[in-house]
């Protein structure tokens, strides 16, 4: 009774707050009928200062050098979460959680296609820093450099174990986020990875009711689940999942060799933990997981093709998501039904502009629609792309000696560390003489 | 269980924070709720306010009190600002103390782990990985429904295929419209007073005999400062209040009104806009016809046709209007295209307004070769609509601030040319496409009097100190070679000159009457009428007839010898100019429509 009562108070207190919904409400200007006042003109904050940017791109450096260097040399879980301290508070709360690399592939991505965009370097090195270091030492950048991940990580206080067949479906998830926005960078729409972010509106400590309560909803979801929106949706931990099936470093449980004892079998809150896999199997069925992956690998290409087929379909929809689309159907659907705006908004502003000029509005939405098109196909079919090749990878029978994260899952957090005896021997904690015996 | 006074401490701790945040949450979400029903914005309290300030504009304890209560609701939005401002941080550090508290706790009472007894590692991992592949499999279901669900709740109304864009597009460009019009022969359009000062704008009637007998008088049903226009049996005007604007149209014979027609409700005008200066009001500019429709234009920038039946043939939104004066430039009609010369604004760049779409930066390729872009809301302009259906033909930026002048349409150099003015420039556009083909930076002050077309040249008063003479034979920029002859002088600032080919007139705000020689502007005479004119002048054979603001219409001798041939008083106060049309002239008062010629209910006579 007691605990469900805390945990009613626990939800309301998470959920609450997402409540201030109206974080952007506008007040309308006054009008200034018999003076004839001229309001002054609206002007954008200056561009943060060129040398500051450099400085930014210093410290996420100098943390991502700090953080390999307390995950491999000193294998310290106490240092990483002061680290992740630091990084929540200078990238999140100071810099209010722009610019992060989550967001920066649509940067990359515009840049290529849209040539008048130039990417800034800044940009650039947030976007490769990550991922050149996940080809080393794996993913030093979530352990104690994404403020999102430290927020995460910070409200964690009984974490509950996802199933693991669960959490190999949900990780295509992260993919397809990435694609879509993606798409929509390069199509100009806008950075959706950004617009959707659950955890800057806290940083800023506004925004809109939406993205307040999915925020909400993640934290109250953290406190159990171990970094829900890192494993389930992020899409940059996609990227650095995939570099870190390559790094040439990876995390070990043990600083020595494992003695098989599993006491970290239940150390990760992540669900990144990996049981030694058999090598030795039963022959029989080695010829049905034979043709299981023959299987996967020949429906591989039909999902490709019928996923890029299905995403053409979307088109149409997606395209709305476009300021110049969205007022050209608003311009023709007022044709028919002429539509009646109480005060003007900024629909009926956009409608006015596409009823100014409607021959140039439609000829650009044809050409947005038909960049839509091609970037739906391409959607469509990296969907397809990646279940299939989830599927392939899940018909892979996987070796494996000892207890170690899974290289692509784990955030090399060390919490699973200490649950090592030997690396309680090595910090000292357990005498040498108690070291268990090697099997 | 961990029962330790820590654990107990810490359990208290988080409970407290918890409270915290809870009661914080409550108060910030009764702020924002009471905020939302106090909404300035659509405040019963102040929108009834400024109804009644509506009706009564010169009410100050009505407009102290608004300001006042607007006051108070800024004052209490900025309360409530900071007010979230301090919420969200103390929000922040209640919840950080909660989580550090329950953490520790819950970290007090970790167990140890106790690894149970396994089964065969390899048969679970392949079970797992079965399953795995079936969770999949759900996903990708999931996700498929998801983005089925996406595509059919956002229908599109644009073409799915090429040819559907293309035949859209060819509708929006006339090309599968119905044949175009014929328009009325240049001869009807001289027959009658089918804009601001006549057909081509020159103030001058084609009919001679005119009588100053008071035929009949109607009353006017809405004020406005448009000059009525004349075709056939019609006569139009234009009126309006902030409720509402109207276009009339009355019999010519007997001045019965036979239709009102409002024009409203245009999408996407907004309901509420700055009211007009009193001196301008809602409908200064004057309407314009075909034959066939008349059209109109308002202040707030809600233009309509109506057809001759007073059914609304189409309506389009031009607004918002920047004059800081109110829009007075009147209407023109040549051929089947409507022009309206939109000049408002401080006279910013031409280049588009930073955040305007995609549209201002592609639409000179759109256009197919115009080369134009299509210029941001707010910013000057000339455009040209089809008169039957209201579709863009072409508009083009212009590089002037507000201007109250109007433009005509002239046959000259070969070209249909399009000769508008506004502060420095005088620029004359090809009627057809709007490309532009001189200009020249002759005016010095703001343009409100109009140029005329005569003797071969374009002539225009640079209001309050010259009256210039241009040849309209140039080609780009013609300020220095342009100029046929500039007369030095106290020319008018709000009348537009008229001349019948050898002489030209204009009559200063003060009365003051001059008459120049056409074609090198050499002074012949002048008077003074000592009476304030605001109307501009018309010739009617031999006849100037200048319509004093006092309702005195005084008729001079348009020749060379100064000579007043008689004048008559009407009872009412003047500021639109006189249509000539049918052997009847229309002078619109400010409460009567008043119409000269033969008795009511008699044909005029024909000369």
């Amino acid at each position: 009774m007691l605990r469900r009562l805390k945990f009613i108070i626990a939800l309301a207190v998470i959920l609450l707050p997402a409540l201030l919904a109206c974080a952007e409400q506008r007040f309308p200007p006054p009008d200034f009928e018999e003076t004839h006042h001229v309001l002054p003109s609206t002007t954008t904050p200056a561009a943060r200062q060129i040398w500051l940017q450099y400085a930014d791109t210093g410290v996420f450096l100098a943390a991502l050098a700090t953080a390999v260097w307390l995950i491999y040399k000193k294998r310290s879980r106490s240092r990483l979460v002061w680290l992740s301290l630091f990084s929540l508070a200078y990238f999140g709360f100071y810099r209010k959680g722009c610019i992060c690399p989550i967001g920066s592939p649509q940067n990359i991505v515009l840049g290529l296609v849209n040539p008048g965009y130039a990417v800034p370097v800044t940009v650039l090195i947030f976007c490769f820093a990550p991922i050149v270091v996940a080809l080393f030492a794996g993913r030093a950048f979530c352990a104690g450099v994404c403020p999102q991940g430290a927020l995460q990580d910070f409200v964690l206080i009984k974490p509950v174990a996802v199933p693991p067949w669960l959490e190999q479906a949900l990780s295509v998830v992260p993919f397809i986020f990435l694609g879509a926005g993606l798409i929509y960078a390069g199509a100009g729409t806008g950075f959706v990875i950004c617009r959707y972010d659950p955890f800057v509106p806290f940083f800023r400590l506004s925004g809109g009711s939406f993205i307040l309560t999915m925020g909400a909803a993640f934290l109250l979801l953290g406190m159990f689940v171990g970094r829900p929106y890192c494993r389930f949706l992020c899409p940059y931990g996609g990227l650095l999942r995939l570099a870190s099936l390559a790094s040439k470093w990876r995390v070990r449980v043990t600083p020595d060799t494992c003695t098989q004892c599993r006491l970290c079998e239940q150390s990760c809150p992540f669900g990144a933990m990996r049981e030694p896999a058999s090598a030795a199997r039963n022959p029989a069925s080695l010829g049905a997981a034979r043709r299981r992956l023959g299987w996967m690998l020949a429906l591989l290409p039909v999902l490709v093709v019928a996923g890029a087929w299905a995403g053409s379909k979307l088109s149409p929809a997606a395209a709305q998501l476009h300021p110049d689309v969205a007022a050209a159907e608003r311009y023709v659907r007022q044709l028919t039904v002429p539509a009646q705006y109480g005060l003007m908004t900024p629909e009926a502003l956009s409608l006015q502009r596409a009823a100014g000029d409607p021959e140039a509005i439609l000829k650009l939405a044809a050409d947005l629609r038909h960049r839509f098109d091609l970037a739906c196909w391409l959607f469509g079919g990296w969907i397809g792309l990646v279940i299939g090749v989830k599927l392939v990878s899940l018909s892979v029978p996987a070796s494996r000696t000892d207890y170690e994260p899974d290289r692509g899952a784990c955030f090399s957090c060390a919490r699973c560390f200490t649950a090592c005896p030997n690396e309680r021997v090595r910090l000292g904690r357990l005498p040498a003489a108690d070291k268990p015996a090697t099997p | 269980m961990n029962n330790s006074p820590l654990h107990r401490a810490l359990c208290l701790t988080a409970w407290i924070a918890g409270l915290f945040c809870l009661l914080l949450c409550a108060v910030m979400v009764y702020e924002h709720s009471a905020a939302a029903t106090n909404d300035p914005w659509k405040s019963p309290q102040l929108l009834a306010l400024k109804d009644k300030l509506a009706a009564e504009p010169k009410n100050e304890p009505l407009q102290t009190e608004i300001r006042q209560m607007d006051r108070n609701f800024r004052e209490k939005f900025r309360h409530r600002l900071e007010l979230d401002r301090t919420g969200g941080w103390l929000l922040l550090g209640g919840m950080l103390v909660l989580t550090l508290a329950a953490g520790k706790a819950a970290a007090l009472k970790k167990t140890l782990p106790a690894p149970q007894p396994k089964t065969d590692a390899g048969e679970s991992s392949v079970k797992l990985a079965s399953l795995s592949r079936w969770s999949l499999a759900g996903v990708a279901l999931v996700v498929a429904a998801s983005l089925v669900v996406i595509r059919f709740a956002n229908t599109s109304v644009l073409p799915a295929n090429p040819a559907g864009w293309e035949k859209l597009l060819a509708k929006k460009t006339g090309a599968e419209e119905a044949p175009a019009e014929q328009p009325p022969a240049l001869a009807e359009f001289q027959a009658n007073w089918p804009r601001f000062r006549g057909w081509d704008g020159g103030g001058v009637a084609a009919q001679t005999n005119f009588t100053t007998n008071l035929a009949w008088r109607a009353a006017i049903l809405a004020p406005g400062h448009s000059s009525p226009i004349v075709w056939g049996d019609r006569v139009f005007i234009s009126g309006g209040t902030t409720a509402q604007r109207e276009v009339f149209c009355y019999d010519v014979s007997s001045g019965a009104l036979l239709w009102r027609k409002a024009v409203i409700n245009v999408p996407p005008s907004p309901p509420m806009v700055p009211e007009p200066p009193e001196d301008t009001t809602w409908a200064a500019s004057t309407m314009a016809t075909d034959g066939r429709r008349v059209y109109a234009f308002f202040a707030n920038g809600d233009l309509g046709a109506i057809n001759f039946d007073g059914s609304v043939a189409w309506t389009k939104y031009l607004g918002p209007i920047k004059n800081s004066y109110g829009y007075a430039a009147s209407l023109a009609v040549w051929g089947n295209s409507l022009l309206i010369q939109l000049d408002q604004g401080e006279g910013e760049s031409e280049a588009p307004a930073e955040g305007t779409t995609a549209v201002a930066a592609k639409a000179g390729a759109a256009r197919g070769g115009a080369g134009e872009a299509a210029p941001a809301a707010g910013k000057s302009r000339l455009i040209s609509l089809q008169c039957a259906t209201g579709r863009l033909l072409w508009q083009r930026a212009r590089p002037v601030p507000s201007s109250w002048a109007s433009p005509i349409v002239v046959e000259a150099a070969g070209k249909t040319q399009v000769i508008a003015l506004g502060k420095p420039w005088v620029i004359a556009y090809e009627q057809a496409n709007g490309n532009e083909l001189w200009r020249a930076e002759l005016l010095n002050n703001e343009v409100v009097p109009s140029p005329v077309f005569a003797g071969g040249f374009v002539l225009l008063p640079d209001p309050g100190s010259r009256l210039l003479a241009l040849r309209p034979d140039g080609a780009g920029e013609v300020t220095k070679t342009g100029v046929a002859w500039a007369a030095d002088g106290n020319f008018p600032d709000i009348t537009s000159p008229v001349s019948g080919g050898e002489l030209v007139f204009t009559v200063s705000s003060m009365g003051m009457v001059e008459c120049l020689q056409t074609s090198d502007g050499k002074q012949i005479w002048e008077t003074n009428l000592d009476t304030e004119v605001q109307a501009s002048p018309d010739i009617a054979g031999d006849r100037l007839f200048v319509l004093a603001k006092d309702g005195a219409l005084v008729m001079l001798r348009a020749a060379r010898e100064r000579q007043e041939i008689g004048r008559c008083q009407l009872p009412d106060k003047f500021l639109a100019s006189p249509a000539f049309a049918g052997g009847r002239i229309f002078l619109r008062g400010a409460t009567n429509l008043f119409c000269l010629g033969p008795d009511a209910g008699k044909p005029a006579k024909q000369p």
